[in-house]
């Protein structure tokens, strides 16, 4: 048994459900979460006026966004439950989904999930295989892969 | 390749931010999430809080890096108490770390040369 973390951008999210339900991949939680990966949130300016991410559009409005330097907006302080701070430091929105699956179902889907979501540029995400040693059903109690069956 | 899941004060998130970046660490993904230790919470006057907001951070990291990330985390998420500058203040935050046995980038479908 075997969790699969995976980190995809925003407005794949329902395609990505598609190609899980289509592959028989029925549980699934999905997450929001702000992320940034080796280029620290920098976007491109064509995919800044090409997304059609509600979030990107709102960011992109922000006087925070950091088009050049990453660290543009570390001056970035205040309260830390003000909302604004979820576009603070170069963190973009983006989903994560944690899949529980037996062992051989874990290649099936992580291809699932790459091949809906690559799109080639930075950012697309990343896919963790995490050793998950028990499951158990909280309506029946079943245990292990009966669980997830 | 190592999961740090560390779960620390909303203010101290940007610090940590900040001296990760400047390791080197800059991929990292935050959640937001609420929570209570074993202290059960907290009461402010008559109000009992039971939920705290806390930042979680997600960051996968080569083996032989793990203990330099906790380090830096430990540092800058620790508040001191006045009164025991050792101990620190309750809530600054747990970090947990798991096993990654495999890492895709989707990008490339392959592996990733760094984190």
């Amino acid at each position: 048994m075997k969790q699969i973390i995976a980190i995809i951008r925003d407005e794949q999210i329902e395609e990505t459900k598609v190609a899980l339900e289509t592959i028989g991949v029925r549980g699934v939680t999905f997450l929001y979460v702000n992320g940034r990966g080796q280029q620290k949130g920098r976007v491109s300016p064509r995919e800044w006026g090409g997304s059609v991410n509600r979030n990107l559009r709102m960011q992109m409005e922000s006087p925070r966004h950091c088009e050049e330097s990453p660290d543009a907006g570390i001056k970035m302080a205040g309260s830390p439950f003000q909302l604004d701070t979820e576009f603070a430091l170069g963190f973009l929105p983006k989903r994560m989904l944690f899949i529980v699956a037996s062992d051989e179902e874990i290649s099936r889907i992580v291809q699932a999930i790459v091949n809906t979501n690559q799109t080639g540029r930075h950012g697309d995400g990343r896919i963790f295989i995490c050793p998950i040693i028990g499951a158990i059903r909280v309506r029946t109690g079943e245990q292990g892969d009966k669980a997830l069956s | 390749m190592k999961m740090i899941w560390a779960v620390i004060r909303p203010e101290s998130a940007q610090r940590v931010i900040t001296a990760l970046d400047a390791v080197g660490i800059g991929g990292m993904t935050r959640l937001h999430v609420t929570g209570h230790g074993k202290e059960m919470g907290i009461t402010l006057g008559a109000v009992h809080y039971k939920e705290i907001p806390k930042e979680m951070l997600m960051i996968v990291v080569p083996d032989n890096d793990v203990a330099k990330t906790v380090m830096i985390i430990r540092k800058e998420a620790q508040t001191d108490l006045k009164s025991a500058p050792e101990g620190g203040t309750i809530g600054n935050g747990k970090i947990f770390v798991t096993y990654v046995e495999d890492t895709f980038a989707i990008r490339t479908a392959g592996k990733p040369d760094g984190t």
